[in-house]
């Protein structure tokens, strides 16, 4: 794991949100909105996924 | 949904409404969810009902029509065990798989969360939750880069999935079919119990209130917001129903009153502020007795929660929250396990005389029904409700 990714802090409800991931890219040829929508669901759904196991 | 179901729905789901806005409906609304009592009842046994996720909604589907409820708490098993054996889970046991097949789930309880990684939960919690306390709970992930690890986080997450896509379906298929309104959607919990239960555990979470109280306190501020998320998340767009919020260690009298007043109690009131101020609802689970505390309670906002009557005095919640809070409650759990069908009857005209008059309420178990709870004497509740319940 870089040093960057050990001091990035996600806020509640993401893991690797969008604007990191658009700043890691630097940018895309596409649509950003089209890949953004499903990238922050499947995030989220990966966040979910994490605490649940911590809310028996 | 035909013409006759969608009036039922209707005057159920109105009749929920109107309580949970402290309003006065057509009669007493009445609660209940089908728990693992129903188990007996089936040709199953509790691993089959536990992991066959067919014959359990089977179970609940072949009871619904006797079933006069109108807010609907949901099927005999709260999780689908493939899900935690994926991952090897150290969590809880469940029958047939370390349990007894005719035995119901067990959670192990042990100190997952060391007291030397507060620092770094309260530094990046999620971190944390993905990179230490996840391999620690779990024997198929204890090697996250592994062939085993991986694999073992991909089924679980498939079977995460799978579990939230078909509850979600049998859900719909009963309000279809039967009129059933749901009790709630989205789960919170207390932070002080998001810490006390899975993570340190509550023999280390009360060393830490004498060793390292202002951990403690750090840590529950950080998971506030987490709670609020995930509560929100789980719902989905939904702030019609509330969200459940089962409540563990701030029962009286786990904690002392300093303890409660100021370690168990803020961070909890946060959370359900932050879900009222997004118009989110909390069902306010309180298990246990919290008399002492109900004046405290009474500081949230009006109608922010559904206060759930276990061993708290009744009278006083009524006194107390009555008129701001919707109550619900009023048939103690060991009743139904112990009274006969004519206890249950005269207590529930008692709860409905004494705490139903000017609307804001609903009639339920307080707490949790257990396995050995008499179906005969559930269902004298129900036929009692409607028998008292008309205002």
């Amino acid at each position: 794991m870089s040093e960057k990714e050990k001091k990035f802090v996600p806020e509640p409800g993401t893991c690797t949100p969008w604007k990191v991931k658009m700043e890691e890219l630097g940018g895309i040829p596409g649509n950003e909105e089209i890949v953004k929508k499903d990238w922050e669901r499947l995030d989220e759904a990966a966040y979910n996924f994490l605490w649940f196991w911590v809310h028996r | 949904m035909n013409e006759k179901v969608a009036k039922l729905y209707g005057e159920r789901l109105n009749r929920y409404m109107t309580a949970l806005d402290c309003g006065k409906p057509d009669k007493v609304p009445v609660s209940f969810g089908i728990g693992d009592w129903i188990v007996k009842h089936t040709d199953n046994n509790f691993q089959e009902i536990f992991y066959d996720w067919e014959k359990s909604i089977k179970a609940v589907d072949d009871i619904l029509p006797d079933f006069d409820v109108d807010v609907f708490g949901g099927g005999p098993t709260l999780w689908w065990p493939p899900m935690w054996d994926a991952m090897g889970s150290k969590l809880y046991k469940f029958p047939g798989m370390g349990l007894d097949e005719n035995s119901t789930f067990q959670f192990v309880e042990e100190e997952y969360m060391k007291a030397e990684d507060y620092d770094a939960f309260i530094a990046n919690p999620t971190e944390w939750i993905a990179t230490t306390y996840l391999p620690r709970i779990s024997t198929e992930f204890e090697n996250p880069s592994s062939l085993r690890g991986i694999s073992a986080l991909i089924r679980s997450s498939v079977a995460f999935s799978e579990y939230n896509n078909y509850m979600g379906a049998s859900w719909g298929k009963w309000t279809v079919e039967h009129g059933v309104v749901g009790q709630f959607t989205g789960m919170t919990k207390a932070p002080f119990d998001t810490l006390g239960d899975a993570l340190r555990s509550m023999k280390g979470i009360l060393l830490d209130l004498r060793r390292r109280p202002e951990k403690v306190a750090a840590a529950c501020e950080v998971i506030v917001p987490h709670n609020i998320n995930y509560a929100l998340s789980g719902a989905g767009a939904d702030t019609r129903f509330p969200c459940f919020a089962p409540l563990h260690r701030g029962s009286y009298p786990f904690l002392n009153p300093y303890q409660w007043e100021n370690y168990y109690w803020p961070s909890l009131k946060a959370v359900i502020e932050g879900l009222w101020a997004k118009g989110k609802r909390t069902y306010f689970y309180a298990e246990g007795d919290w008399t002492p505390y109900l004046e405290k309670i009474a500081e949230l906002p009006d109608k922010s929660i559904v206060f759930d009557i276990d061993l708290t005095d009744a009278k006083k919640a009524k006194e107390i929250l009555g008129g701001r809070f919707c109550l619900i409650g009023g048939m103690p759990t060991t009743l139904l396990t112990y009274g006969t069908p004519e206890q249950v009857k005269e207590q529930v005209k008692r709860s409905i005389d004494e705490l139903a008059g000017d609307g804001g309420f609903i009639l339920g178990a307080g707490g949790v029904v257990m396995g050995d709870a008499k179906k005969e004497n559930i269902m004298a509740m129900l036929e009692a409700a409607r028998e008292y319940g008309s205002y």
